[in-house]
Formats: structure tokens, sequence, C-alpha cells
């Protein structure tokens, strides 16, 4: 794991710091991630129960690691995640290995979503994802709450008309 | 067989039912094209049902010899010699004349005719009528096809695109080689808001790819070539060491480069560029000829790829990113090449007619940090990236040189991205975000700073580009921004 370092130039706020996702979202993942783990672990458990042999506590172990390490996995990501608005564009940045900053010119939106699944319903939060005509451009901003969801996509959709060009 | 078919026809004999094609102009005396109004509905060739039927036919006799000789060799045995072949014929010749049969109903519901607004109309099916209508303000492209068998007795079908989602393709097929051309003029023309009796706007020819440049192109592309060279190493392997298994490599690595040269050659044969007021024309392909129209406000992005072994020819190819073109299609990926090969100074004529006002002897580009060498040791000294008052370029690839070039106005986001790695380099790279299609504009291992400030510098000129609407209008000259930069 990289160290977050002192604020990398490339990623750097446009003002003074990103605007954050709830922590919710990081409950809303962790929940997620236990829905597979912890059946996972059960099945881990298995064959050591069945045999007895002390060595297979092993795999269990190793599971428990790894959802511990996810769970403080998911915590840093979730705080990786930012975005800006700035005059004439959208900034979304995320990652921690792999660090990325998507800027979209209200000018290029084609439309804007929000998706909320049951779990991210259940705690609060909604993903808001912005699309233009490029495949890749993949902007989204995951764990809003849904009011500021709905604020940033009404936002986004008067200025994107206001500067709306062509292809 | 060369009856005209615009003189709109009466009835065929057994197609009057109760779904009859609407005549919107009756009386039939209506001088076709006279008016850019209504037309009388028109049919197409009278050979089309036999056409289509030997295309069914063929598939369904392709099938049986792929799979069935031995099961039609066991019936026409167990049912004894001679009888069961004169049966096996029978059943060829009903299979055929229901064929024809189907595709002669088809033919005779068939009618397209332009309606009173100017549209195009296409009205056609036996049991459930479709009546499709083509909005000539929202036209994309018409394009003629002549596919290999509509070749043999000289006809071709013509499609008609327009802006829109999912299945947005008229396509009208056979109509006379002349008379699809004519129809493809007097579409372009109505849409155009011109005479429609106008004709083919004329064109000249700009490029045409040799043969021989062609094949000897197909066989010298990195990866071909190689695929080629990976055979050999296999061939000699497998004849020193004496085992056969290895051999069977020999069918991946020998095979692919073979079908994708072959599928290339068939599709690029006779490749020409022409010009014409309504676009760029492509034309090209050996068995199905394909004419196509690149109009330049469709244009987003280009790319000028040069692999290793063509660098000492001077040649380059030429691929483009156009809107509305679904990517992965298997007709849209021949729209994006632009030019399958051709000297340096060709592409680059031409290229500057679909991106005007470019000028790729100012521009230059700023080469990587040395530390990108230890990110990417071999495509290092390929890459760069510019940009001049038009356009934002990068380079990079070792065995396959890529110049991607895309103008300011057609930026649709821009990223920054860095791996692990880059970060302990203090390297990132910048992506510019276009429509889908083959090109992609990446400038790769950057310095850290400088990356965010190609990214910003890049996002102001995009958007004093947009503020100006240049839309890269065809042979009007280039808008001049006031000093973006």
């Amino acid at each position: 794991m990289v160290e977050q370092q002192s604020v990398d130039d490339a990623f750097a706020p446009p003002g003074e710091a990103w605007h954050p996702v709830s922590p919710r979202l990081a409950s809303a993942r962790r929940l997620t991630m236990l829905l597979v783990m912890v059946p996972l672990l059960l099945v881990a458990v298995v064959p050591l129960a069945m045999s007895g042999q002390a060595a297979l506590a092993v795999l269990p172990v190793v599971v428990l690691l790894l959802t511990v390490w996810m769970w403080w996995l998911i915590g840093r990501r979730v705080r990786s995640f930012g975005y800006a608005e700035r005059a004439d564009d959208l900034l979304v940045t995320s990652g921690i290995m792999f660090r990325r900053l998507v800027v979209v010119p209200y000018g290029r939106m084609q439309l804007v979503d929000i998706t909320a699944g049951p779990i991210d319903r259940a705690f609060g939060v909604a993903t808001v994802q912005l699309h233009t005509a490029a495949a890749t451009t993949n902007a989204t901003i995951p764990g809003l709450p849904p009011q500021e969801a709905s604020g940033l996509r009404d936002r986004l959709a008067a200025r994107g008309e206001q500067r709306s060009a062509g292809l | 067989m060369t009856e005209p078919a615009a003189a709109g026809r009466p009835h065929a004999p057994g197609g009057a039912g109760g779904t009859g094609p609407p005549p919107p102009a009756p009386g039939g005396a209506l001088p076709p094209g006279a008016v850019p109004g209504a037309t009388a509905p028109r049919r197409t060739h009278p050979l089309t049902p036999v056409v289509e039927a030997v295309r069914t036919v063929g598939v369904l006799v392709a099938a049986v010899v792929v799979f069935g000789t031995g099961a039609l060799r066991e019936a026409a045995s167990a049912a004894g010699g001679l009888l069961g072949l004169l049966l096996l014929l029978l059943a060829g010749g009903g299979l055929i004349a229901l064929a024809l049969a189907g595709h002669w109903l088809a033919w005779s519901r068939t009618r397209f005719f332009f309606d009173e607004s100017g549209d195009f109309r296409l009205d056609s099916g036996v049991l459930q009528r479709n009546e499709r209508r083509v909005t000539l303000s929202r036209l994309q492209s018409v394009d003629v096809v002549r596919p290999l068998l509509g070749r043999v007795v000289g006809l071709a079908q013509v499609r008609v695109e327009v802006a829109g989602s999912g299945d947005s393709r008229v396509v009208l097929s056979y109509l006379p080689e002349a008379e699809a051309v004519a129809l493809r003029a007097e579409i372009v023309a109505r849409a155009a808001g011109v005479d429609p009796l106008v004709g083919e706007a004329p064109e000249v020819v700009l490029a045409a790819v040799p043969t021989n440049d062609l094949v000897m192109s197909l066989l010298l592309r990195s990866t071909t070539f190689l695929l080629l060279l990976v055979s050999v190493v296999v061939v000699v392997g497998a004849v020193a060491t004496e085992g056969p298994g290895g051999l069977g490599l020999l069918l991946v690595t020998g095979g692919l480069p073979i079908v994708s040269v072959f599928t290339q050659f068939m599709r690029f044969f006779g490749f020409t560029v022409a010009e014409s007021p309504d676009g760029l024309r492509l034309r090209h392909g050996l068995a199905s000829v394909e004419s196509q129209t690149v109009p330049p406000g469709r244009v987003q992005a280009v790319e000028i790829e040069e692999p290793l072994l063509w660098r000492r020819r001077g040649w380059v190819r030429v691929n483009l990113n156009v809107a509305g073109l679904r990517s992965g299609d298997e007709e849209g990926q021949a729209e994006q090449v632009l030019l399958p090969v051709a000297p340096r100074e060709v592409a680059m004529g031409i290229i500057g007619r679909v991106l005007p006002g470019v000028q790729f002897g100012a521009l230059t580009l700023v080469p990587a940090p040395p530390a990108a060498r230890r990110r990417a040791w071999l495509q290092w000294a390929q890459l760069g990236v510019g940009h001049d008052s038009a356009v934002f370029v990068t380079s990079r690839g070792f065995l396959t040189r890529r110049i991607a070039v895309i103008p300011h106005a057609r930026t649709q986001s821009v990223r920054v991205e860095q791996g692990p790695w880059q970060r302990a380099l203090g390297l990132a790279s910048v992506a510019v975000d276009s429509t889908p299609g083959p090109v992609r504009v990446l400038a790769l291992h950057r310095d850290v700073a400088e990356a965010r400030a190609v990214a910003e510098a890049q996002l102001v000129r995009a958007s004093s580009a947009r503020a100006l609407g240049s839309g890269g209008r065809w042979m009007a000259p280039p808008p001049t921004p006031p000093s973006a930069d």
C-alpha cells in the first residue's frame, strides 16, 4: 500500500478542498462486502470442523484477515472520492493506487443519472453519473445523500443547458 | 429487364390485399421528381426476388454441405438409389420455388417514394406491413452498396442512415446501379434542399490505393508480421524437436494473420478517396463494393497509424472517430478507416480536408520527461504532446506509432490518471476523451505538474473553441480562434 503523499500537483483540488462523499457509503460498501465474506468464512470453517486438524484453521484465518483488510481498504477508497464544481466544468477524483481525475465541461454533458440500489437506499446514499458522447468519460460520484445528489443533478442540468454545444 | 422503375407501374396481380400500399399520388402520371414534393411509388428491380432467393438458398445449401451430406447420402440410399436422388432433387427444387415465391411476394409489396413533406418512404412487408419514413432533415449518410450477388446482375443497394439510436438504417435492395446512384443523389439533394434532379454531385478523386501497396502494407503491419515471425519460430521449433504437437500452434499464429490480411484485402481492395460537396467519398471492396460518404462535420478525431515496417516506405494509415457510429459494428468499422495505406504527404493532404485549418508542419510535439523512460522504455522516444490553434495532438507507440489528432471543439472530457509505478517516478498520463471509435487521444507519462497543466490548458482551449461553435464546416474557411493560448 502506498501511503497518501503530500498533495500531488496533478490531483490537487481546484479550490481549498475536494467536496467529499458521505461516510455512509463506506458502511453500505462494507455491508455488501460482508454479505459475500461471511458465507465464505462459514464455508472456510467447514473443513476444520469436519476433520478437526488444526492446520486447516489457516483457511478461516486467511478469510478473516482478508475481510479486515477489505474493511480498512473500503474506508480509504471512500475517502478518496471527491468532486468540485467550477464555473465551466465538473471535476471528479477517485482512487488510491490508481488515481484519476476526470474533468467534464458542462457543455458536453449529455445526461446525468442518479442510481441507488437497495443497500444504498437503506444507508441513504445515491450515485451520480455523468455521460458525455464519449464512452470513456466515466465520471461517477458514488455516496451522495439523495438531496445532495438531486441538487447536484439539477445544477448540472441547468448549466449544461446554458452551455450546450453540438457534438 | 431494364424497365424504368420510376414510372409507377400498376399493381402486381397478386398483390391487391386489404392492406395494400397507400398511394399518396394517385393518377400515376406524376412526373417523378419534377417538384421536390411527392413522387409516385416505385418498385425495386424485378430481379430482386431472384437475387434474394439465390442468397437464401445459398445459405441453406452451404448448411447442408457443412452439416448434412452424410445424412443426405444415407437418406438417398435408404430410399433406393435413383429414386432417392430424384426425391432429393424434387425437394431442392421445391425449396427454390418456395424461396422464389416468398421473395417475389415481398418484392411485390415493396414500394418506395418521397411523400408530400418530401421525406423518403419505404413500405414493405407481406403479412405485417412496415412503413418506414426517413426524415431527411436528420439524414446522416446515403451509401450505394454493391454486394457480390447483386453485382453479377448489375444491381445495387441503397443504404440510408439517419441520426438516431437503434435501428435507424433503411436498406433498399435492389436497384439497377445507375438508378441507385441517381436515387442517392436525389435523396442527398432533397436533404440539402436543392433541386432533386441536380444529379450526383461532382467529385474529384484525391487518392487511390494501388493493389500492390495494399498487399505489401497488410503483410508488413506489426501484428501480422510478429505473428508470421512466431509461426516461423514454431515451425523451426517443431521440426527441430520433431514434436508434431507444436504444429497445432501454427493454426493460431499462422492462421490469424492470413485471415486478417485476407479480410482486410477484400474490404480495402481498390480503395479510392474522392472529394465532393457533401463530403469525402470512400469507395472500396473486392467482393462487395461499398461507397461511403464522410461529412467532415461528423469527424471527431483522426489517428495516423505508422507500423514500424512501414516507416522506411513512408506509409501511414488514417483512422477516424465518426459520431453516431456504434463501435464494434461490423459495417461501422469499415467507415472508420479513412485511408488504409498511403504515402505520408497524401494522407496529410486528405486529413487537411477532414480537419480544415490544421498545419502539421507548424506543430511541435513536446517529448516526455526522461523519467518516463523507466516506465515505457520502448515507446519513450515516441511519446509526445502538442497543440495548435485548432487541434490537440498526442503521439505514442513503439511497434506502431500512433499520432492522434482531436479538434479542440470536439473534446468531450479530459482525464488525468496515475498508477503506482507512475507515482514513484513522478509521472501521470492525460487522456482527451472522444466519441467511440478506434482513435484514443492519450498523452502518456508526463511530468506530474505538467500533466495537470496540459489538462487544464486543453479544457480552456476546448471551451473557447466550443463558444465559437466551430462546426468544421466543409469547404468553408476555418474559423480562426482568437489566440486560444
